[in-house]
């Protein structure tokens, strides 16, 4: 304490120390007078033998431990002004910093919103989330999603979750919820695609998230004849009600049942799953009034598995105890609630940690996004090589003012800490400025994730984390590029460094050190651009590649009618209805509608056979399914390459047909026509259908993947659609067309939601999100890396020509031409680059196997790729060369040899 | 009179405890003191007083206050604190055993190895 009280109260602790000291010598002057002394010799002979005052006042400061703090001080001072003489080199060590230090803050902090921001509850970390995995011979029935994956939640049946839930003694509670999309929420009078939750009574009691306003749902809103109630996301109420206190008690319709708004959650509270932006949570009891299912209530059912369970554990309980005494609970619950289940069936229960509640952007993200923050480490890598490395040469050129400091007595720990506080001082306005940087572009990466036409609601906010990690990276580049120059300055030897004259130049060392910072920032830069390339390949060959149908001048729209106005029959005549109807708006040349939208990461496997044949191959039978409007293929362009298209006379009523693709005819029909043949799905009961005609392979669900036997059906005679895409062939304009295709909608049904437009390119794109994102990060980088490598070489090069002028002249005197001169620079930049290429490139053949899975059409040592990137780098290299070359050979030898 | 003793490395903490010990002091005054119990036997660097009253001040043994000297100046007056006085207890049973021991080595007669 009294370390910081003599540091705040520095002046107050001087001026005692001066009265304590002055005390001292009067009493000892007027003891002397008084021994009959003469008052100045007396003065005289205290003032001797007290000391040197100044030399014991600093003692005293040092025993304060006070010394360290003055001398840091004084060093700062110190190296702010020389950052100030040399501003070109403040600037570039800033800059170059800043946007290292940047970058990884944006990605960390991108990181640090989808990997790791915990849900905003209390004690997030003691919640658990439920899993199974199939047993030895699991037939868990109906699960609705099957499993995610290992170490993800999975789904459970709501009888089950009853059951379990009342024989719990390991958690506080059990909770269960299901993420529910593309529910229609109609707030006066208009329609409006809406995410939500459905939770069960207990959900906000026990998980105990905070609200705004309102109160939360309790647990007698979760019963049959409650009252509908919900609770809205703040964003929503923003949104929809600009804040007003009157959303309170509102009703609106959520797929036409009317619902009243009960309470609105506080803005960090996102929900369940991590990642997700729910805008309404209702209880578990309206499942069957708003998600109508064709299975009827899904609560009733026992085995049906579609509710996540979670809960947070007792304090003081290990998972291990938990999990043992949930399993006992879960197998007794599957044995009261499906009794039919055998042992060998049960599957098995684990726990997983659930301070994220649902997470799938942790299977999703984390490759990329810890690739990303590698990268990004490699950039500040380069900067921090590149800044030891004019440290370096500077700490040369300042070796006299070392050499000085050292003679005058100076320890060599002194003299270090000096230039390692410079070092950290450049640090930290790197730090800062990239603290900034990284602010500025927090949503830059998210936005590069993002489709364009439905922004993903994830803006990631920085914390204490980011600024931990910014401040973390901050200390490490300092030391990195800090410690060597700070090493080098204390070797100086004394002798020659004082009598330095330049005349010495055979003799001195050749910056080996330089020359090897040099080398290992040109392997790194290489190792960038040669990553850059591979992505830029990469995106371009996905952009390019042929995807077998015409993606231009198509919108596509979705529709979701609920299933409780809508079962199946009415819900084909709906579809039908607006078909015809945005058919013929003024500039649509075609429309049609598809259940699988081409080239979106969606798509629906059935197993389907040659009705010849007695039994299907099971999964070895997967057929892509699309069911299809009459005029699919012309309006998407497929051609029909055999037989016909589907026509208007393929209805309900008519034969049952097909139209495959050429893949399916020559998978199951190779070397026979397959017109006219029959083909039936694997489910029993089901009806033989007749291939029509064939078409030509284009893309299903993404352009990664190849193209699958597709089968193609007539939308008209499948019996239970769900959602469907509607495509537009238009004539070019389209954004302008959404308020007719609205109208168009509404003169059928005043509350359809039209879902999701946007058009057939932009929908392609949006499955290309993690190759756009790796192709700008790292092009972003690779020309970076550039930059700073043609200062690195820039820069050692102008410093062995300035060390080199006196031997340059003599050799110009004695009859050297300039361009043999500016060849000898040029040769000793080149044969620096060659080896730094040629180190970069045996690391990026070894490297980007790693990354192969994320290329398209590209070998990971893509000879192309390799070859430019080293070409590019050795181009750069020499430019950045010629100057210091040019520089060399224009040098005057009369000059030189007077030089210094 | 004999040469003044110069003083033998670290024992300018304990003559400083000790001289304190016996009253609150001034550091002129402990100069004085410590000149007095050792009747002018020890030669102290004035100056080096100083430094070493900071770092007892630092360390808790000693606190200081402002008061008045006898010639009615400001004067900044040390005494010890309880910790102080365990210490110089403590270095006062170190000095003893080691002096006992130095001493017994250094009057060794022949005969008695």
């Amino acid at each position: 304490m009294n370390f910081f009280k003599n540091l705040f109260l520095r002046r107050q602790m001087e001026s005692e120390m001066d009265t304590e000291l002055r005390f001292h010598i009067d009493s000892f002057t007027a003891d002397l007078i008084k021994r009959g002394i003469p008052s100045d010799e007396a003065l005289r002979r205290a003032r001797m033998e007290f000391g040197a005052i100044e030399a014991k006042k600093e003692e005293c400061r040092e025993s304060l431990g006070l010394r360290l703090w003055d001398e840091l001080r004084g060093d700062c001072r110190y190296a702010l002004r020389m950052m100030k003489h040399n501003p070109g080199f403040t600037a570039v060590a800033v800059v170059s910093l800043g946007l290292g230090i940047g970058a990884n803050t944006a990605i960390f902090t991108f990181a640090n919103e989808i990997l790791l921001n915990a849900m905003d509850v209390p004690h997030a970390e003691r919640l658990r989330i439920f899993n199974w995995t199939p047993g030895p011979k699991t037939f868990f029935t109906g699960h609705s999603w099957g499993n995610q994956g290992p170490g993800i939640a999975s789904p459970f049946p709501y009888q089950l979750y009853l059951e379990m839930r009342r024989h719990n003694d390991a958690m506080d509670d059990l909770i269960a919820f299901k993420d529910v999309y593309q529910m229609t929420a109609t707030v006066d009078g208009q329609p409006e695609p809406i995410d939500g939750v459905l939770v069960s009574g207990n959900f906000y009691q026990s998980l105990a998230p905070k609200l705004v306003a309102g109160r939360a749902i309790a647990s007698a809103d979760d019963s049959l004849s409650a009252s509908p109630v919900a609770v809205v996301s703040d964003a929503y109420w923003h949104r929809r009600f600009s804040r007003s206190a009157d959303a309170l008690g509102k009703i609106i319709y959520l797929n036409r049942v009317a619902i009243t708004i009960i309470g609105v959650n506080a803005p960090r509270f996102k929900g369940p799953k991590a990642g997700g932006t729910p805008d309404i949570f209702i209880p578990l009891s309206l499942q069957p009034q708003v998600l109508v299912s064709e299975r009827g209530s899904l609560l009733a059912k026992n085995d049906f598995s579609w509710l996540m369970m979670m809960g947070r554990l007792k304090p003081g309980i290990t998972d291990q105890e938990a999990s043992s005494r949930l399993v006992s609970a879960f197998r007794n619950a599957i044995h009261t609630t499906i009794p039919e289940l055998k042992e060998s069936e049960i599957p098995r229960l684990s726990l997983i940690a659930g301070n994220r509640g649902l997470d799938l952007l942790s299977r999703d993200f984390s490759k990329p996004v810890y690739l990303l923050l590698a990268l990004a480490g490699l950039v500040l890598l380069i900067a921090c090589a590149n800044l030891a490395n004019l440290l370096l040469a500077r700490s040369a050129a300042r070796q006299r003012e070392m050499s000085l400091r050292l003679a005058m007595g100076a320890r060599r720990s002194r003299v270090m800490r000096q230039v390692l506080t410079e070092a950290m001082l450049l640090a930290f306005f790197g730090g800062a400025a990239g603290l900034f940087l990284g602010h500025a572009g927090r949503n830059l990466i998210p936005s590069l994730f993002e489709n364009s036409w439905h922004p993903s609601g994830i803006n990631p906010e920085m914390d204490w984390l980011v600024f931990a990690f910014a401040f973390v990276i901050t200390l490490i580049t300092g030391l990195l590029f800090g410690l060597a120059p700070a090493w080098r300055s204390t070797r100086a030897d004394i002798n020659s460094g004082l009598k330095e004259t330049g005349r010495m130049s055979t003799t001195r060392p050749k910056a080996l050190l330089g020359k090897a910072l040099v080398v290992f920032q040109v392997s790194l830069s290489l190792l960038l651009l040669v990553g850059a390339g591979l992505f830029l390949r990469t995106l371009t060959n996905l952009r390019t590649a042929d995807v077998g149908f015409n993606p231009q001048h198509l919108l596509l729209f979705d529709l979701n009618p609920p299933r409780s106005q809508y079962p199946p029959q009415r819900r084909i005549a709906l579809y039908r209805q607006i078909e015809e109807k945005v058919a013929v708006l003024p500039g649509v040349q075609s429309a049609t509608l598809s259940s699988v939208p081409l080239v979106a990461n969606s798509g629906d496997q059935d197993c389907f056979r040659p009705t010849r044949k007695r039994s299907g191959n099971g999964e070895k039978d997967a057929t892509d399914v699309n069911s299809v409007g009459a005029g699919f293929f012309e309006t998407m362009g497929i051609p029909i390459v055999n037989g016909r298209a589907f026509a208007i006379r393929d209805t309900q009523h008519a034969p049952r047909v097909a139209i495959v693709n050429q893949r399916l005819a020559n998978a199951f029909f190779a070397g026979e026509n397959p017109i006219g043949q029959t083909m039936i799905s694997c489910d029993p009961g089901s009806t033989p259908v007749e291939i029509v005609g064939v078409s030509a392979d284009s893309k299903y669900d993404s352009i990664r993947s190849d193209v699958g036997p597709t089968i193609y059906l007539p939308y008209l005679q499948v019996a239970d659609l769900g959602s469907m895409t509607f495509e537009l062939k238009t004539a070019a304009g389209t954004p302008s067309m959404v308020g007719e295709i609205r109208e168009a909608i509404g003169s059928v049904d005043q509350d359809l939601a039209l879902l999701e437009v946007r058009t057939q390119t932009q929908q392609i794109e949006a499955t290309l999100s993690q190759e756009r994102v790796f192709a700008a990060l790292t092009s972003g980088f690779g020309i970076l890396a550039l930059i700073l490598a043609s200062i690195g070489i820039y820069g050692i090069m102008s410093y062995t020509v300035s060390r080199r002028t006196n031997e340059i002249g003599i050799r110009m005197a004695l009859g050297a031409r300039s361009t043999t001169v500016l060849s000898m620079v040029l040769r000793e930049t080149l044969l620096l680059a060659l080896i730094g290429v040629a180190a970069g490139l045996a690391a990026a053949a070894a490297l980007t196997r790693l990354a192969a899975t994320m290329l398209y059409n590209l070998k990971p040592t893509d000879p192309l790729t390799f070859i430019a990137s080293a070409l590019l780098l050795t181009i750069i290299a020499l430019a950045s060369g010629f100057f210091p070359a040019r520089r060399a050979s224009s040098i005057d030898p009369m000059h030189a040899l007077r030089h210094e | 009179m004999a040469k003044p003793l110069d003083l033998l490395q670290g024992t300018l903490d304990m003559l400083i405890l000790k001289a304190i010990s016996l009253g609150p002091l001034h550091g002129y005054g402990i100069l004085l003191r410590i000149q007095q119990i050792s009747k002018d036997r020890l030669e102290i660097q004035q100056g080096s007083l100083y430094p070493a009253l900071y770092r007892l001040e630092n360390q808790g043994w000693i606190a200081s206050l402002w008061g008045e000297s006898e010639n009615n100046r400001k004067a900044k007056y040390y005494s010890l604190t309880a910790r102080g006085k365990r210490q110089l207890h403590l270095e006062a049973e170190n000095w003893n055993r080691m002096t006992d021991v130095i001493g017994g080595i250094l009057n060794t007669a022949k005969e008695e190895l």
